[in-house]
């Protein structure tokens, strides 16, 4: 075999080892999702969204109480997150743009980014469960908010970066303060990719659920007090699925559905806002 | 820019309003046991009066735990805690139904209560020494069943939990070995298996794992058609475990209120007693009166009306004589 | 900018308000620790910090506690589930950078994004329900009867194939960090510059041999700080795990077994534990946890930083 072929065959099997392993990675994203969505349609039902979970073993009931929780939890630590996540990335992009600190505490964010979320579930046990003397969905908010707010902080840096200096000059020249620059003009400049980082900040935290755990704890029943334990659907999964009725089966999966089909559409609109606002740069 | 502020606005009152939603809700935790009675009491009592009592089952170490750090309106635990314990971190504790572990298998073409079992085989399996269901000592005792040579796995629970110290109680009880290199307690170390999450975590990997065997309360064998086995008794019967079964355990033992009712009843004598029977009890924390009273309502509801549910899941619901005593208790501490 | 703040008391307010959300997260960060520390204490005074990095013993009875089988659990998942990823992350970042058609660079670059979507508790679900009967039934006993027959090696596959043990552990947990893994990787490689490739080309180097001879060395600080991040991935990982990993405190030399990480000994004990030195212990892992995480993750950031400065001129 001459050097030549021998170079083209083994181009050629790494090239396909290649293609092969991006099959692979779709393989299983088809598989995941087909699987949730076959299970997850056939335990659909309108009694899931309109009534509260039955005693175990019982069949019927449904999961009123973790919707409307998992949703006002997660409202609640973007109400929190949000801010501080936007206005920290304008401090980092604006006042101390180029200073160590700026520096600083733009890695710091990105190591925060990926700390384990339920060790900040049991920083939250302690500081805001255990004093209080009882579990209550408050904890769970601010544990989410605390693994959102180096999201959007990071974000909302990285696209008050992009816009152009000449723009916050001009502003500047018409005799206008910084805050009134950054708030009328910069913002308005970075607005798409700040919803974007909101939203995938959202979606990243509405699908976890060890933070949750020693936090907004579980509620088997329908309660809006953010000062009581309150369901949440990623920890009625967590439970349901691990237990041994066919029932909580069928309703973990058709409530995993749910949530990954919110997660999937967030998480497309944010990548097209990007592609609408950013791509044809 | 104002559009999000506003937006931010209505949020942050949407959040501040729920809060003033506070409805009538007990909330305690703790033992997977008694879970599908409490629940299905709670459910009905709910229907009837519109209290919601939020019962969590986390396990007995975690009622424990939560009642001591002040957590929760009550835990539950399987375990009694002891009298000083009790005075120790001012807790009340009195029981509230009676229940059996049964140990369940899966093993196919075996059916429930045909597999017999001694308290020495069951150590010998959860010590790891009995390694396939076609051991010796197991088939002498079921000679009319065809065991296949296939590893055992054995499943327990992962968590703190009262039905591992009703079973672990019974092991150390009846068989040295086990006291020497286990013990007894909520959670201990595990020589051989894997851990399920509560009785439902057990209940579940018991279906799932072919040749398994795992240790649940009766109504997790019964509501999820798990193959119980027969135990054999301190009266030397292989016994059945259902109602009967309890019931003859349960009258075995004297509850003492002086004792905040602190008894086992595993191991209890006569004929036809269940060995891993017991009964499974409410934590109060004492300067809690407001919510300790919730609580008390809701189970003087339940010893009043509840007996049927108990009854359909398989718990021996309490004696008149002893919810009785119970309810002087509760009248004692300025709770009733 | 200080210049331009000077008129106005107004900018000055914003200023502070932005300047406190932002150290936010350095407070977070030293609220953890402070706060981890402080109720481990208790634990650490009893067992000693190295004592109970090493302790094998997880004995609730005896109150007696060490992070040893939850530091194996968790180094056996984590090092096993970067064994098969980052292979299959670099082929995948390969083919979309250097193989796909351009129609498909999008759909395949969004498919991984979404893959990464996914909450872990979805990835733990599907373990049990799906994973785990299909390792049970046909991978591992097919495992067990070719490699397991091997001296030395056969002894990772011994035992009962349950489904429900480290292996199926460390395939979820590495199907989890694929994408993750892969992104990083597929835009290391988009750093390298169009010229140099295309003077290989140029030159008559086979599209494989640009791969490994230019883009490769070119990209390999980002790649390895990709793997390091994916690693500190992994390791906090508790959803995806819990499910399947079967929560024994063993130290175990078959990958059939079931074992405990500390993320899942978190989740299983923490509302659970009892005894005041239980909890306490229970922290103290949380906060070995965090040290690590934290360390492995700046780790990864400094090689990432690196590899940009070095490409981005």
């Amino acid at each position: 075999m001459t050097v030549e072929k021998r170079r083209q065959i083994e181009s050629a099997v790494a090239l396909s080892l290649s293609t092969f392993a991006a099959f692979l990675g779709l393989f299983w994203l088809i598989f995941i999702l087909g699987d949730v969505l076959v299970h997850g349609v056939s335990a659909m039902k309108l009694s899931l969204f309109t009534e509260d979970p039955a005693p175990p073993g019982i069949a019927g009931g449904g999961l009123k109480n973790a919707f409307i929780g998992h949703v006002l939890i997660t409202l609640c630590a973007t109400m929190i997150g949000v801010p501080f996540g936007v206005l920290g990335g304008t401090f980092l992009a604006e006042y101390a743009r180029g200073r160590r600190i700026a520096r600083i505490i733009s890695i710091l964010s990105d190591i925060m980014v990926s700390v384990p979320s339920i060790v900040i579930g049991t920083f939250i046990y302690a500081v805001l469960v255990k004093p209080v003397g009882h579990f209550n969905g408050w904890a769970g908010a601010v544990a989410l908010a605390i693994i959102m707010i180096p999201v959007v902080l990071r974000t909302t840096e990285d696209m008050l970066t992009l816009v152009p200096w000449t723009l916050r000059e001009a502003a500047f020249a018409l005799g206008a303060p910084y805050y009134k620059v950054i708030i009328q003009v910069v913002y308005r400049g970075a607005s798409a990719g700040i919803l974007t980082g909101i939203l995938l900040s959202i979606a990243r935290v509405s699908g976890e659920t060890a933070p949750l755990l020693f936090t907004s704890f579980n509620n088997s029943f329908f309660s809006v007090n953010m000062n009581e334990p309150i369901a949440s659907l990623t920890v009625t999964i967590f439970q349901y699925a691990m237990g041994p009725y066919d029932d909580w089966h069928a309703q973990a999966w058709a409530a995993s559905l749910i949530i990954m089909i919110f997660i999937l559409i967030l998480t497309i609109i944010g990548r097209l806002i990007i592609k609408w606002r950013y791509g044809k740069r | 820019m104002k559009t999000s502020i506003t937006a931010l606005s209505i949020l942050t009152l949407l959040c501040m309003v729920t809060s003033a939603f506070a409805a009538d809700t007990v909330n305690g935790a703790g033992a997977t046991f008694p879970y599908p009675v409490y629940s299905a009491w709670a459910y009905e009592y709910n229907k009837i009066t519109g209290i919601r009592l939020n019962y969590q089952s986390i396990g007995s170490g975690g009622g424990q735990r939560q009642i001591t750090d002040r957590t929760v309106d009550f835990g539950a635990s399987d375990a009694p805690l002891k009298p000083e314990k009790l005075n120790k971190e001012k807790l009340l504790q009195f029981p509230a139904v009676i229940g059996g572990v049964v140990p369940v298998i899966q093993i196919s073409k075996i059916k429930p209560g045909q597999l017999k079992l001694d308290s020495e085989a069951v150590c010998k399996i959860f010590l790891g020494e009995i390694k396939f269901w076609d051991d010796k000592k197991i088939k002498d005792m079921n000679t009319n069943l065809s065991l296949p040579h296939k590893e055992i796995t054995v499943i327990h629970r992962s968590d703190g939990s009262g039905t591992t110290a009703i079973f672990t109680t019974y092991l150390s009880d009846t068989c040295a070995q086990w006291k020497e290199r286990v013990g007894a307690g909520k959670a201990v170390k595990w020589p051989v298996g894997i851990g399920g999450k509560g009785n439902e975590g057990v209940a579940n990997y018991v279906k799932r794992v072919k040749n398994s065997i795992g240790y649940v309360e009766f109504a997790y064998a019964k509501q999820n058609k798990l193959t119980y086995a027969l135990l054999k008794n301190t009266a030397g019967t292989f016994v059945v475990p259902d109602i009967e079964s309890f019931q003859a355990a349960a009258a075995s033992g004297t509850f003492d209120p002086e004792k905040h009712f602190y008894l086992w009843l595993t191991n209890a004598p006569g004929k036809n007693a269940w060995p891993i029977a017991g009964a499974t009890f409410i934590l109060l924390a004492k300067e809690q009166k407001e919510s300790n009273r919730n609580t008390v309502k809701f189970y003087d509801w339940a010893f009043k009306n509840g007996n049927k549910t108990a009854e359909r899941l398989i718990y021996v619901p309490l004696p008149d004589s002893l919810k009785n005593l119970i309810r002087e208790y509760w009248k004692k501490n300025d709770i009733y | 900018m200080a210049v331009l703040l000077k008129k106005n008391p107004i900018d000055i307010l914003f200023l502070g308000i932005t300047a406190i959300a932002s150290l936010s997260v350095v407070l977070f960060i030293a609220g953890i620790l402070y706060i981890l520390f402080t109720e481990s204490s208790e634990s650490i005074g009893k067992f000693g910090i190295l004592q109970f990095l090493f302790s094998l013993e997880w004995d609730p009875v005896q109150e007696l506690f060490g992070a040893a089988t939850s530091l194996f659990g968790t180094v056996v998942t984590t090092v096993i589930s970067l064994m098969l990823a980052i292979p299959i992350a670099i082929g995948i970042a390969i083919f979309v950078t250097e193989i796909s058609p351009n129609i498909l660079k999008g759909p395949i670059g969004i498919a991984i994004e979404l893959l990464a979507a996914i909450p872990s508790i979805i990835y733990g679900m599907w373990g049990l329900f799906t994973l785990a009967p299909i390792m049970s039934n046909y991978i591992e006993p097919a495992l067990q009867k070719s490699i397991g027959k091997v001296p030395l090696v056969g002894m990772l596959f011994k035992g009962t194939p349950m489904g429900i043990d480290l292996l199926t552990a460390s395939i979820i947990l590495s199907i989890m960090i694929i994408p993750f893994t892969a992104s990083i990787a597929r835009d290391s490689f988009n750093l390298t510059p169009a010229v140099v490739k295309e003077s290989a080309y140029a030159l008559g180097a086979t599209q494989w041999e640009v791969v490994k001879n230019i883009v490769l060395p070119y990209s390999k600080l980002g790649v390895f700080g990709g793997a390091v991040l994916s690693l500190g991935r992994a390791l906090g990982e508790t959803m995806a795990v819990a499910f399947v990993l079967g929560n024994n405190h063993q130290i175990t030399s078959s990958l059939l077994d079931a074992a405990a990480t500390i993320t899942v000994t978190l989740a299983n004990e923490f509302t659970e534990a009892d005894t005041d030195i239980y909890l306490s212990s229970l922290f103290n892992l949380a906060l070995i946890l965090f040290v690590f995480s934290f360390i492995i993750l700046a780790t990864a950031k400094i090689f990432l930083l690196k590899a940009e400065k070095r490409y981005s001129r």
